[in-house]
């Protein structure tokens, strides 16, 4: 709203009386013209009402001179009527004619026309007769009498109107004055001189304090109070602001760390001093000076900054990074800068020295892939390197490349041996030998254990990797410094090549394993290239694997038993378990081609297990059935001694009501080989509880007369390759006859395996060796034809086979 | 409705007033000379209070009158416009004032009145049925009207 200075516009009491004034006037003339009318019409009524009376006092003579028609009668009527003031013209008319016409002189035309317009028309009854007319009187009133009583009316209500209205205004303009422009003038002085801050308010003075301009005053001093309380709110706000200002400007000016703000093309607006000496900036621009660009300084990568300040100001986020900055002393720092966008396309930002983290991390990062014996990469840092050397063949930049698994043949046995420290230089000397084959591109690293891995990249075809192979293999293969002891240990490298032998890392790992597995299974001292028959024989074996769980629960094992005849006794006294299985699909599948893999997978636990419950149910069945007879187990070296503990031993024969001595365990010499103390206990317990053990495939192994003594073992078997070329040659013969006399020296029976023929017999007999096994006399049956061949194996020991 | 019944009672009233206190019956009566034979109620009217100052054989009329007060004359007018003697005399008294017309003679007495007529030829009056003669015709009787 506007408002007009006082004095110039138009004041309150002006415009109120102009408008009371105009307003007034108006309805005075609609009232007058009003008043005019209605005075003009009930004027003229009451003429022609007065009149009409004036003709109702001479009706009676005029009736009488109507009816006689005397017209001096009638005129002396006429003039009397014209005596009226109101009347301007008269006319008394009988039935034949006029009786008498009279008007008032010095009457114009135009006023007698006016007047006839108003005219009264009386008609005249015959005195004795009312139904009879006989003539009638017209009477002209005059107009201007009318007119004269109207004027006269609405200048009286005109004079009253006046007064009215001088009255009402004079009221109103005093009230106003006094009520309304007076006060507010008042207040006005007040509020000019008033200072609020002072505690000055409005005094209410002469003003009603329950009307507006009382409630008015009461708001103005409500406002500045308010404003007042503002302001000192807004004073003490200004004194901790400055305050705050003060110490954080200290914080600011103190910090150790950087802090600046910049604009979006790194131009500095304010930075503290810490920033100077991060940033190394001359010590001559003042902490407030503007214009050093964040741009402009050493970075070492000079794109980073632009790219950052652009993203933080743009996509309106926080953003840290660790920015390499050229130090004066040429070597580098790490600034951590973090920026957060501020408005107006502006950043603070936050600068701390972050080298010496950033060192601690690389060298975390560098230990997390090296190993820490060799300096060499480890296994983790082995797989990252396989990784992006994979990607860059995938994204073009080379062919493919090879990839080697190098295995010390027999360190393990070394480091048993020699112990840890010269482990330790061996696999040193190892890592750099296999170095110094390398190129410097290529890369070394162990996987653990005495296992390294290569990868040669660029190298993509066999005789390339061959011939590196050979290289290591034959400068792995010289003699070790073992404390002064040289040592010899061989080399088996299995080596695959990308991406031919597997596009991932997983396949080319486990490919080269393979190859791996295949040198060494050649006899180690060599390398091997992986072929897909390889993972053929693999997907074989894992095949084979789920078969033999399968085959526990579809109860696909047989054990079949191979009878053990007691030439003295001339007799079968027992039988050897065969294990046997019946595949649903692939049928009978002997124990060579799944046992093996049984015991590298610990499978061999379960087997056994269930072997040892069938011998039971065996050896119950025939001690029901009166039959004196033992049943012997082949125990597995992975079986000892977890794998079978003792007390589950007692606890199956216990179960079944088994004798313990009708069980007999066979194990192999490789099994004392193993862990010497345990294996040792477990025996003596077993033999302890009543079992009996036998040392079986006696001659193959080592075969060291120190293991007969060191174990307690019941009997020995001669391994059947011995007695196969018994008839032809001398050695074996030799030896069979030193192992049966040695037996017999130590108090061991002699079981004799694979005896063929009648000959081979013959020839055991004459040697001393009294029990005999093979399919002289039985092959392995089941058991349901074990009676049968046992009684047979009797018949044949009568007089007329013998 | 009000307004004709009103009119209608007063006439029947005028008509049982005389005929209880009047049982003598008037007439009116004319020379018998005047060439008129019989009058009709208005024309006797006319006559009587001045409007027509001839007969309807153009003999110049000349009423009369019995004399003030007497019974006949204010049965006369009662019966004729139903008007008391005042009311006629004050008829007259206005008419006179302008001397054109003059009220009818007024006689000494019905001998006189029928005397007056059978003589003059022109001349009209009234009087009882009972005191005629036949040197006067009736020219309009009341009874006749009914």
């Amino acid at each position: 709203m506007k408002t007009l200075p006082l004095g110039k516009g138009h004041s309150i009491l002006y415009i109120a009386a102009v408008a009371v004034v105009s307003s007034a006037i108006g309805v005075g003339l609609i009232f007058i013209g009003i008043t005019a009318w209605v005075t003009h019409e009930r004027a003229q009524q009451q003429t022609s009402q007065r009149l009409g009376e004036l003709l109702g006092t001479v009706e009676s003579t005029a009736s009488i001179a109507c009816f006689v028609e005397d017209q001096a009668l009638a005129r002396e009527l006429a003039r009397g009527l014209l005596k009226n003031s109101e009347a301007l013209a008269v006319v008394i008319r009988s039935n034949s004619g006029e009786l008498a016409s009279a008007r008032r002189s010095g009457v114009g035309e135009i006023a007698l026309a006016r007047a006839a317009e108003a005219r009264i028309r009386r008609p005249i009854v015959s005195p004795f007769n009312s139904a009879l007319t006989v003539g009638e009187i017209l009477l002209d009133p005059d107009p201007e009498a009318v007119e004269r009583t109207v004027i006269e009316e609405v200048r009286f209500i005109g004079i009253l109107l006046w007064l009215l209205l001088a009255a009402l205004v004079s009221v109103i303009a005093f009230v106003m004055l006094r009520q309304i422009v007076r006060p507010i003038q008042g207040l006005s002085l007040q509020l000019h001189r008033m200072d609020a801050a002072a505690g000055d308010r409005l005094a209410i003075g002469r003003v009603d304090p329950g009307a507006e301009l009382g409630g008015l005053v009461a708001d103005v001093n409500a406002l500045a109070d308010q404003l007042v309380a503002s302001l000192d709110d807004e004073r003490k706000l200004r004194i901790q602001r400055e305050f705050d200002e003060k110490k954080y400007r200290a914080i600011f000016d103190n910090a150790e760390t950087g802090i600046f703000i910049a604009r979006r093309d790194g131009v500095v607006e304010s930075r503290n001093p810490a920033l100077a000496r991060l940033f190394e900036l001359p010590a001559y621009l003042s902490v407030d000076s503007a214009g050093i660009s964040l741009l402009t300084l050493p970075w070492q990568q000079p794109s980073s900054l632009p790219e950052l300040l652009a993203r933080c100001v743009d996509e309106n986020l926080t953003l840290a990074a660790d920015l390499e900055f050229l130090h004066g002393d040429g070597n580098t720092r790490w600034l951590n800068v973090v920026l957060s966008p501020i408005g107006d396309e502006r950043v603070q930002g936050v600068v701390s020295n972050v080298t010496e983290r950033r060192q601690a991390e690389d060298s975390a990062r560098h230990q997390a892939v090296t190993d820490p014996l060799t300096g060499i990469a480890n296994r983790p840092g082995l797989e990252q390197q396989l990784q992006a050397e994979m990607q860059h063949c995938t994204s073009g930049s080379e062919n493919g490349f090879a990839f080697l698994l190098i295995d010390l043949d027999g360190f393990k046995r070394i480091n048993d041996a020699l112990g840890l420290p010269v482990g330790d230089s061996i696999l040193k000397a190892a890592s750099s030998r296999i170095l110094s084959c390398l190129k410097d591109s290529d890369i070394v690293a162990r996987m653990g254990g005495d296992e390294f891995a290569a990868i040669l990249p660029r190298i993509d075809d066999e005789a390339l990797a061959a011939s590196v192979g050979e290289r290591i293999v034959r400068a792995l293969r010289r003699s070790y410094d073992g404390h002064g002891t040289p040592i010899q240990l061989g080399a088996s490298i299995g080596i695959t090549l990308f991406p031919g032998d597997g596009a991932d890392l997983p396949t080319l790992l486990r490919n080269a394993e393979l190859a791996l597995d295949r040198a060494k299974a050649s006899g180690g001292g060599r390398f091997s290239f992986f072929d897909p028959a390889m993972a053929e024989t693999a997907e074989r074996r894992r095949t084979l694997e789920t078969d033999m769980q399968l085959a526990l629960r579809r109860n696909e094992f047989k054990l079949f038993l191979q009878p053990v005849v007691d030439l003295s006794g001339k007799r079968v006294v027992g039988a050897e378990a065969l294990i046997r299985w019946q595949h649903h699909e692939k049928g009978l599948i002997v124990p060579d081609a799944f046992i093996p893999l049984a015991e590298e997978t610990g499978l061999i636990v379960d087997i056994g297990l269930w072997c040892l419950e069938e011998a039971c149910l065996r050896l119950a069945e025939w001690q029901r059935e009166g039959r004196d007879l033992y049943l012997s187990l082949n125990i597995s070296a992975r079986q000892i001694p977890e794998g079978l503990p003792p007390a589950v031993v007692l606890d199956a024969v216990r179960r079944h009501g088994v004798d313990a001595s009708r069980l007999v365990l066979e194990i192999t010499e490789g099994v004392l080989l193993a862990d010497v103390g345990r294996s040792q206990s477990w025996l003596r317990e077993l033999r302890e509880s009543g079992f009996r053990i036998y040392l079986d495939d006696f001659g193959t192994g080592y075969s060291s007369l120190s293991y007969l003594k060191r174990f307690p073992v019941d009997t020995v078997k001669i391994d059947k390759s011995f007695i196969r070329d018994l008839n032809r040659n001398e050695n074996d013969r030799a030896l069979v006859e030193a192992i049966i006399a040695m037996a017999r020296s130590l108090r061991l029976q002699v079981v004799a395996e694979g005896v063929e023929d009648a000959e081979q017999l013959a020839q055991l007999r004459q040697m001393g060796c009294n029990y005999i096994q093979g399919y002289h006399f039985s092959m392995p049956v089941c058991s349901a034809d074990f009676a049968a061949a046992a009684e047979s194996i009797a018949r044949s020991f009568l007089p007329e086979n013998a | 409705m009000a307004r004709r019944l009103l009119p209608l009672l007063l006439c029947l009233g005028a008509l049982l007033l005389p005929a209880r206190e009047c049982l003598a019956e008037l007439v009116v009566i004319a020379n018998a000379k005047s060439g008129v034979e019989r009058l009709g109620r208005e024309e006797v009217v006319n006559i009587f209070l001045g409007r027509f100052r001839q007969l309807p054989s153009g003999m110049t009329a000349l009423p009369a009158d019995l004399p003030a007060g007497s019974a006949e004359k204010e049965a006369f007018y009662r019966l004729l416009v139903n008007k008391d003697l005042a009311d006629i005399n004050a008829y007259w008294a206005r008419l006179v004032f302008s001397g054109r017309t003059s009220p009818p003679r007024q006689m000494r007495g019905e001998a006189d009145l029928l005397r007056f007529v059978s003589e003059t030829p022109g001349a009209v009056g009234y009087l009882e049925r009972a005191h005629l003669d036949s040197r006067v015709r009736v020219v309009f009787e009341f009874s006749a009207e009914r």
